[in-house]
This record gives C-alpha cells, structure tokens and sequence, in this order.
C-alpha cells in the first residue's frame, strides 16, 4: 500500500505451516491472524493464490470467509480464471503486503507458476519484502525441495530455493509422508531440513528461522539433518499462538476494534471482495 | 460439450469409426473444475468408455484415472480437452509428461479434440487474452499454425489477432465459436458448425496488414444440406479479402474450406 524500498534481508519473511489456516482450521484463526500480525501495514493487503488447489472455489470461499472482515484488503488471484483478472500479473503481485499460497498439488503449483512467470515475479516481492506465507505444497514451495503427493504416492521434489533445505509437512496428519522424506535426506536427495504437524509454522527472517509457532497444543516440529549416512533429528517446541505472553495478538485496544467495525461496514457484513 | 447443442461433440465421435468409443476427458485448463467433469459425463458417458484425468486430485485417489497415464491415454479413441486457462493447462501438462503422451496420442491415431484452450494447444501458437493484454503462446505444435478463438464473441479478438499476425505471429485460423476446425494430419479436411451461420478465417500476413479469407462451416444439424466433400468444396470462387492492420469491419462473401498447404507429419 505504500512506496516500498527494497527490503533487507532480515526483513523478508516467509511463514511456512505444516498444515492450518482458514482452508484447515476454519474455526481456528491463530495461524492466519499472525499471518496479519508479520507487516507493519495497518490495512494490509493480501493476495491468496489458490493455484495448487486448481483454484477451487471452496478454498477461495475460506479465505474470504477468513478475512473479508478482518482488518486487511483480500483479494485472490486465480491463474485459471485469469479473463476476471483486473490488472497484469506483476502489478498484482507487487502490490501486497502478503501474498498467501493455498496448498494442493505443488508440482501444478511449480509448473503453473513458471508458465506465467509467476516464480519470477513471487522471488522479487520477498526482496522487496511482501510477507509470503503458505500451508502443505504451499509451504514447501519456498524452499530447495519437499515431499509431494501430486501424482499419488509420495516423491521428493525441488522447490524454488528461496529458503534453504527441505520440508515435509502434515507430519501428523499424513504419515506416510515422513518417511519418505527421511529416506530422501538420508540418501541426499533432499538437503536437511524440517517436518511440521498440521498447525505449526515456522518464521523465517531472511533465511534464518527466527521462531516456531503453533495453533494447536501437542503440535510438533523436528529438524533432520543427515550426517556421515545417518539421520540426527532434534525436536522442536512451537510457542502455542493466542494467550501466551509471545503471542502476537494481545488484547486488541479500542482503536483497532472500531476500524474492525469501519470495515466490516464499509465492505457489507461477511461481503465478498472489497 | 455446448451446453444447447451436441452436434459437435457427435460429430468428433463420428471420426472414431468406434461404436462405442473410449473417450477421456482432460479438464485440465480448468483447475479440473468439478462442475466440468459431471458435464462431461452427462454428455458422454451413455455412448462411450468415458474417463477422465485429474491433475489437481491424484493425491486423494480422485484422479479419475490413477494407473499409467500413457497407458490409459495411448488406448483412449478421442481425448477431449476442455476449455479455460490455456497457459496454466501446458505448464501443468509439462510437469506431469502429459505434452509428450498427447503427441504420441496424435501420431497413433487418436482423435484430438477440444474448444477454447482445447483447440489452442494443439497449434504452433496461440492468441490468448490475459486480463486485457493478448499475448503469443507456444503450443504444443502439432498443427503448424496459429489459432485465435472466440473470434466473433470478443470483438477486439479480430483486431489483436490480426496485428499479432501483421507483427510476425506465424498464419493461422481463426474460429467463431459453435464452429471446429477439422484436421487430418496438419491439413484442415473440414470447417464445422453447430450454429448456421458459423465461420472460420484464414489469417495470413501481407506487405501492408494480413489477409483474411473467410471459410464458411458447413452446418451439422439435422436439416442440413449433405456436407461437400473436400474435393467439392475446393471450388473455384474463393476470394481472398486484404484487410489492413487494426481493422476491425470485415465482410468476405467468399468461402475457401481447403487447407492453406499439405504438410504431412
């Protein structure tokens, strides 16, 4: 929303979760909001590509239903339906302050993307320092490889590199993924890197991960690591979003609340895009 | 697959020389959109084999078909392509190999079909609108041409393709909707219509703009008159219009339906 200058690189920061957000927790609004909480923008704008899902209406519905009446501008882009689209590519996606990438298929997502130039586009937002965030192959994209289900079983695949080393995601949720990728960083086809349950998500700060976080109690992360042919893994302890004293919400004070409620005036109650 | 008319989807049929013909549907320039799929059921599921492959829900086992792509695909007698977003199909076509299965698809003998991006794909290049700025895509190139559809829905597709076409995109047709373009190899054997009053162009480029040069379709419904044979409908009488760059009034009485040139594959 404003002029920017290209960002340095600690100010370019990617959220990377494992699972959650409004296509996963549609009651749960913790991931989501901290999503809001990463731009100084006090109105941000979010764009949702919803691309590795096919761009179903469903997913498109979620985040509107998440964020029509938050404190930001939502707004989709869909590279399917790209006769609705109002403006060219890259002025779409250089003016967010967070773009937000949907999960499903990461190969189509990969794929899709570079037929449009999309990557290109996405790689020079983060340098001049639009918060990029994104769940499952929306995650994984990020960085220099994942674990993919896109053709059914699942098979390691190289992602965009912007973030070093690996990630597999709904440790949890999917569990015959983990393996897959432990077997894939042991044997080196995949670099070290994490595995996030559904609802935890990992802030980077350039390339540095700076914290863990979680929706969900009991949610966990590990770092993997290959050394000599053998696995060393380390857990890791997400900070529980919400009410703890790291959270990024705290109470809300009266000011916020009523531009909450300007806005949700100004674009109708529940109301589509603004 | 028009909603109010099935004469183009029994006339692609009718080139399976199959009385019950194994089709696979391929609603990929759609983001495999659900409501597409059922559609092409409806359609076809009575009178054929009919399958389709999702690229966007072979992780939940919803892919339609989940064995060897190639295998399904290369055993299909027509592979239907839906339309949509034409750029975002190939780039995931790319990623899953299905761009080379659909070549040798085409080189076996399967019958290709498609409206919208499922006509553009299969050209050399195409003309595709994106959010107001038409621009050239690299097709899968099996029909050494360019192609531009909804000619007659959106009036400014006439303008753009023809300057594309005066700045060095390669020849090409353009084609109103309700009407197919039917190749044999990379010769146009016939131009077919759903509607009566249906047409395809020849877009060629000259010294000083392009020249277009109407083929008129022969209509596919059931008063119709008996379809010329190509050989009939290679007349003498065809008249070329030239059209200068950004022009957009265009009237050609004349039809030319034979192909610009034989190039066997």
């Amino acid at each position: 929303m404003s002029a920017r200058s290209p960002a340095d690189g600690e100010e370019r920061l990617i959220l990377a979760m494992g699972g959650g957000g409004f296509t996963m927790e549609p009651t749960n609004p913790l991931l989501d909001d901290f999503v809001l909480s990463l731009t100084p923008a006090k109105e941000p704008r979010v764009l949702f590509l919803p691309t590795a899902s096919g761009d179903t209406t469903a997913q498109i519905n979620a985040f509107q239903a998440r964020f029509a009446d938050r404190l930001c501008v939502p707004e989709h882009l869909s590279l399917f339906r790209l006769a609705d689209a109002k403006r060219p590519l890259a002025a779409t996606v250089s003016s967010q302050d967070i773009i937000y990438v949907g999960g499903g298929s990461m190969r189509n997502l990969l794929a899709i993307w570079k037929a449009h130039g999309l990557d290109r586009l996405l790689l020079g937002a983060w340098r001049n320092g639009t918060v990029l965030a994104g769940l499952s192959a929306g995650a994984m994209c990020w960085f220099q490889g994942g674990v993919t289900r896109s053709s059914g079983p699942p098979e390691p695949m190289p992602g965009l590199g912007l973030l070093d080393g690996s990630l597999t995601v709904h440790a949890d949720g999917e569990p015959e993924r983990l393996p897959v990728w432990l077997a894939s960083v042991r044997d080196g086809t995949l670099p070290g890197g994490w595995a996030l349950d559904d609802g935890v998500g990992l802030l980077f700060a350039g390339r540095q991960l700076q914290r863990v976080v979680s929706s969900r109690p009991g949610a966990g992360a590990q770092r993997v690591d290959a050394i000599a042919g053998e696995l060393v893994r380390h857990r890791l302890d997400p900070e529980l979003l919400g009410d703890g004293p790291h959270g990024p919400l705290g109470g809300t004070d009266d000011a916020v609340e009523e531009l909450r409620r300007v806005n949700r005036l100004r674009r109708g109650i529940g109301g589509g895009r603004g | 697959m028009e909603r109010d008319s099935s004469l183009l989807d029994d006339y692609v049929l009718s080139l399976t020389d199959s009385p019950r013909p194994r089709i696979c549907f391929l609603p990929t320039a759609s983001g495999d959109a659900d409501h597409y799929v059922v559609r092409f059921y409806r359609r076809f599921s009575a009178s054929c084999e009919a399958s389709h492959v999702s690229l966007f829900r072979r992780d939940q086992g919803a892919g339609g078909v989940e064995d060897d792509l190639a295998t399904h695909l290369l055993a299909q007698d027509l592979i239907y392509v839906g339309g949509g977003n034409v750029v975002s199909m190939l780039g995931a076509w790319r990623a899953h190999g299905l761009d080379e299965i659909l070549r040798k698809a085409w080189r076996k003998g399967v019958v290709l079909c498609g409206p919208s991006a499922g006509s553009l794909c299969w050209f050399e290049e195409a003309l595709s609108a994106f959010h107001g700025a038409p621009r050239g895509v690299p097709g899968l190139g099996l029909l050494p041409y360019s192609n531009c559809v909804h000619y007659d829905a959106e009036p400014e597709r006439r303008v753009e393709y023809h300057r594309f076409v005066g700045d060095g995109m390669r020849a090409g047709f353009a084609v109103e909707d309700g009407v197919a373009l039917h190749f044999r190899r990379t010769r146009l054997q016939r131009v077919v219509s759903s509607r009566r009053d249906g047409s395809a162009y020849r877009v060629e480029p000259a010294d000083d703009g392009v020249v277009e040069t109407r083929l008129k379709a022969a209509y596919l419904g059931a008063d119709a008159q008996a379809p010329p044979s190509p050989a009939a409908s290679s007349a003498p009488g065809s008249r070329r219009r030239r059209i200068a760059r950004r022009t957009t009034a265009h009237k050609a009485a004349a039809t030319r339906p034979a192909g610009p040139e034989p190039l066997p594959a």
